[in-house]
């Protein structure tokens, strides 16, 4: 599985890829239910939201993106592949 | 117990492809029946994870099967979340269901556990992302020190720098008397293979894993190791003379239908010592002070001024044929 706490982890590692380089982008998650920004107000509504984000979504095929590079990271059968090609390695 | 034959090795020029050949690729043909071995923690490795602290999210480096990743069994499940990372895909299906026979008898539901396909030399999170990390049985498969010293370095990072904790083990030369493996002991000395390989006390080395035709065809796995590896030795390239003209060992292709496989998985078996001088190299090239956690309640005297990142070496040992180093990060 790949849960959104585990992708909330990750981050770029292709050489000289040092900024801007998490958190990898889904093409398309279709869940809209937290807010942009952080509210004022923690309440239990919200760590519900949270919860069902963080733990509950599994992604099993996908991609992620690098904001900053673009580099792509394929998800298959709900493992990430972080390995990069031998010229990628910082 | 009959006891395998662990041959010495040569790194070839490219410390990668070497390992791809004699480690990843090794890992993804025997992973079913290595999984089927690897089923019990170790005591030291079980009591670590169970002193973590409710939502502690840490990292496996190098996870193999996943049998850390359901720990601790005595709190309830997903009281902490170990991410497991390998570097061989097959393990790493294993891995994702490990624990679930367990879960299954009980009433609990098994927690899926949460796998990442990479290199533990790799970087693929945010530094100081994780509250804790583990390397079990991993660091002694890079085949030279500046890559066994990366893989520390990387362990140092991922964690929190301020109370990050890390668990490593590595197998070492000294093995003990239950130990299924006879180590060469005539032909190396520390200094031959410092001065041969500029790498550092310890022996690089092949153990054999033995594949038995049943493990491979009808799928039905025997939690045991291995037949006598030097009954099939004869019909397979001498893998001594392969290891010491550094050339590779093709063993699969010339055996009977009935002969078990033999796969070579290399090793840097660890001398006494070499762990915790990896740490501190690690550390150092981190500019980490290596040290007790210092005592706040003193505001004046020596060094008092100084503010940086501190790691405490809590302890390190020998157990059952691995060394060891529990570690805690600090920061003033």
């Amino acid at each position: 599985m790949v849960r959104l706490i585990t992708h909330n982890l990750l981050a770029c590692h292709v050489k000289n890829c040092t900024s801007n380089n998490f958190p990898l982008a889904f093409k398309d998650l279709g869940d809209t239910s937290l807010p942009a920004e952080q509210p004022d107000m923690i309440d239990d509504e919200f760590l519900q939201k949270l919860h069902h984000v963080l733990l509950e979504i599994h992604v099993e095929e996908g991609s992620m993106v690098c904001p900053n590079c673009n580099h792509v990271y394929p998800i298959s059968n709900g493992i990430p592949n972080m390995l990069l090609a031998e010229h990628e390695i910082g | 117990m009959p006891k395998t034959s662990v041959t010495p090795a040569q790194i070839e020029n490219n410390p990668q492809a070497h390992e791809d050949q004699h480690v990843h690729a090794v890992y993804d043909k025997i992973a079913s029946h290595f999984s089927s071995t690897r089923y019990k923690p170790w005591p030291i490795i079980a009591h670590f994870l169970s002193t973590l602290s409710t939502g502690s999210v840490g990292l496996d480096a190098g996870t193999g099967n996943g049998k850390y990743l359901p720990l601790p069994l005595d709190r309830p499940p997903g009281s902490i979340c170990t991410i497991g990372l390998d570097r061989s895909r097959n393990l790493l299906e294993i891995a994702r269901t490990a624990g679930a026979d367990v879960d299954e008898a009980s009433t609990i539901k098994c927690m899926p556990r949460e796998v990442i396909w990479g290199d533990v030399i790799g970087k693929g999170w945010r530094d100081g992302a994780f509250d804790y990390a583990i390397s079990i049985a991993t660091i002694h498969h890079l085949a030279t020190h500046d890559r066994r010293k990366l893989a520390v370095k990387r362990l140092l990072q991922c964690v929190s720098p301020s109370r990050g904790r890390i668990l490593i083990y590595v197998w070492a030369i000294e093995q003990d008397e239950l130990s299924r493996r006879s180590v060469p002991t005539e032909s190396y000395t520390k200094n031959d293979s410092l001065a041969e390989s500029g790498m550092g006390p310890g022996r690089d080395v092949f153990v054999p894993w033995v594949l038995s035709r049943q493990n491979t065809n009808n799928g039905k796995l025997k939690g045991k190791l291995s037949k006598d590896p030097l009954a099939s030795r004869s019909n397979v390239t001498d893998s001594t003379q392969s290891c010491t003209n550094g050339t590779s060992i093709e063993v699969t292709l010339m055996l009977g239908p009935d002969e078990p496989q033999v796969f070579n998985r290399y090793y840097h078996m660890f001398a006494e010592g070499e762990l915790v001088e990896l740490v501190r190299s690690a550390a150092g090239d981190l500019g980490i002070h290596i040290g007790p956690i210092p005592d706040q309640t003193l505001s004046s005297g020596p060094g008092m001024e100084w503010k940086g990142r501190g790691l405490e070496i809590v302890q390190d040992g020998w157990e059952r044929s691995n060394y060891y180093v529990e570690l805690r990060c600090w920061e003033k």
